[in-house]
């Protein structure tokens, strides 16, 4: 691969499959496919299904190529907002069958009483940077780590409260104050 | 101004997932014309983006791709005609368009109910009518009315969206007919009178419909485009 996704023009990419360029699309799936599996695996829990809404999403991709607007959005968000869209309704639709990631589940039963777990500490202190990062490291552990579940793993607002061992309405205050500051920190 | 939710947080929460079926479904509905509700989403979208570096790739199956083009381009090679069927099947799957004709069911039954009884007009009373439905849903979107075997009048029950560079054209074939002969050109939402002079008197069963074609109407003097509506003359007692 000789381009990275930094360097990569997705816009441009876009409006080529638009054009009925195939080419456009491949390069996409060879530069993102396999993050987008990965970013649908990790909400539908199942490979088969993980690849199926990935399948669907570049189909769409293709399909809808010529809707997209660039004066809306980047082409990279446009493509991981169609794979996150398609992996929501799919378990929206279909209950999940597999239990949540043991390794979370253990961190969840791990935790101190009275502190409440965080699942995503380790990861978020781990490397990445960028405004997005700082401002989820000021928030409370239990906002960041709502919000993480809801967007990466796509938890309903009552799997987040289980996950996290509380009150469902908390859960919902956690998030909508959480969006609430990162979106004054980001501003 | 009594939501004790802050707009913000509806697109916040749409990119997150969180919503439940009935708000996700009006986000969904008010996305396609609330710019504003655009901007908040797509703002969501762009700003939590970096998360998904958190996500290690996972390893594609060699079989993906090869799924994902025989789903997009199933045919080895395409012809003129595959080429020509695909421009049909884009037209039919727009969404838009279908909603068009799905918005126009209900003021179709509403023309009926007014115009459709016999005994009800003042005026000419209508010696034809035809409903023209589209041919899939069956959702109706043209009237023709006759007071006259020799005249016609078209009457639109919506606006018919119209792609770039293509114009709506309407026909007619009669049982014995050859083949289909143009009535002329029509403009979405807009009634069309049409003399019949140098045309057979309309029969009953006749048959009508309206295609898409190009800018200036069928080149060939004959349907080339997709059939949009269709219907069949029926006598009015």
């Amino acid at each position: 691969m000789t381009s990275s996704t930094d360097e990569f023009d997705y816009e441009a990419a876009l409006g080529a499959c638009a054009a009925g360029e195939r080419g456009a699309l491949h390069r996409i799936y060879q530069l993102e496919g396999a993050r987008l599996l990965a970013v649908a695996l990790r909400i539908v829990r199942r490979r088969d299904v993980a690849e199926d809404v990935v399948h669907d999403a570049f189909v769409r991709i293709w399909e809808k190529a010529a809707s997209f607007d660039p004066a809306r959005g980047s082409g990279r968000g446009w493509i991981y907002s169609i794979v996150r869209h398609g992996a929501l309704n799919h378990i929206r639709d279909h209950a999940r069958e597999t239990p949540a990631d043991e390794s979370l589940i253990e961190q969840t039963e791990h935790a101190g009483e009275g502190s409440v777990p965080d699942p995503y500490e380790q990861v978020l202190l781990a490397s990445e940077s960028g405004q997005l990062y700082d401002c989820l490291g000021r928030l409370d552990a239990p906002k960041r780590s709502s919000i993480l579940l809801a967007y990466l793993e796509g938890c309903s607002h009552s799997e987040i409260a289980e996950r996290l061992a509380t009150p469902l309405g908390t859960v919902k205050a956690w998030i909508r104050r959480g969006l609430q500051s990162l979106k004054e920190c980001m501003a | 101004m009594s939501d004790p939710r802050p707009q913000d947080d509806l697109a916040g929460l749409f990119v997150l997932g969180l919503l439940d079926a009935a708000q996700r479904a009006a986000v969904e509905r008010n996305l396609e014309h609330d710019a504003g509700l655009r901007a908040r989403v797509a703002y969501w979208e762009e700003r939590l983006l970096p998360l998904i570096k958190m996500v290690e790739p996972e390893p594609l199956p060699p079989t993906l791709w090869a799924r994902i083009e025989s789903s997009l381009w199933p045919a080895p090679s395409r012809s003129a005609a595959g080429a020509h069927a695909s421009l049909a099947e884009r037209l039919w799957d727009s969404l838009a368009f279908w909603r068009t004709l799905a918005a126009t069911g209900f003021a179709a039954a509403m023309l009926l109910a007014v115009i459709g009884l016999p005994g009800t007009q003042t005026a000419a009373e209508p010696k034809f009518m035809v409903v023209l439905v589209a041919p899939e849903d069956k959702a109706p979107g043209w009237v023709v009315q006759a007071s006259t075997t020799q005249s016609l009048k078209l009457i639109p029950l919506g606006m018919t969206e119209v792609p770039q560079a293509r114009a709506l054209q309407f026909w007619t074939k009669g049982k014995d007919w050859k083949g289909p002969v143009s009535l002329g050109l029509v403009q979405p939402g807009r009634p069309l009178d049409v003399q019949l002079k140098e045309l057979p008197p309309l029969e009953h069963n006749q048959l009508f419909e309206i295609t898409l074609e190009p800018e200036y109407g069928s080149p060939i003097g004959k349907p080339t485009g997709p059939i949009l509506y269709i219907g069949r003359a029926v006598k009015v007692m």
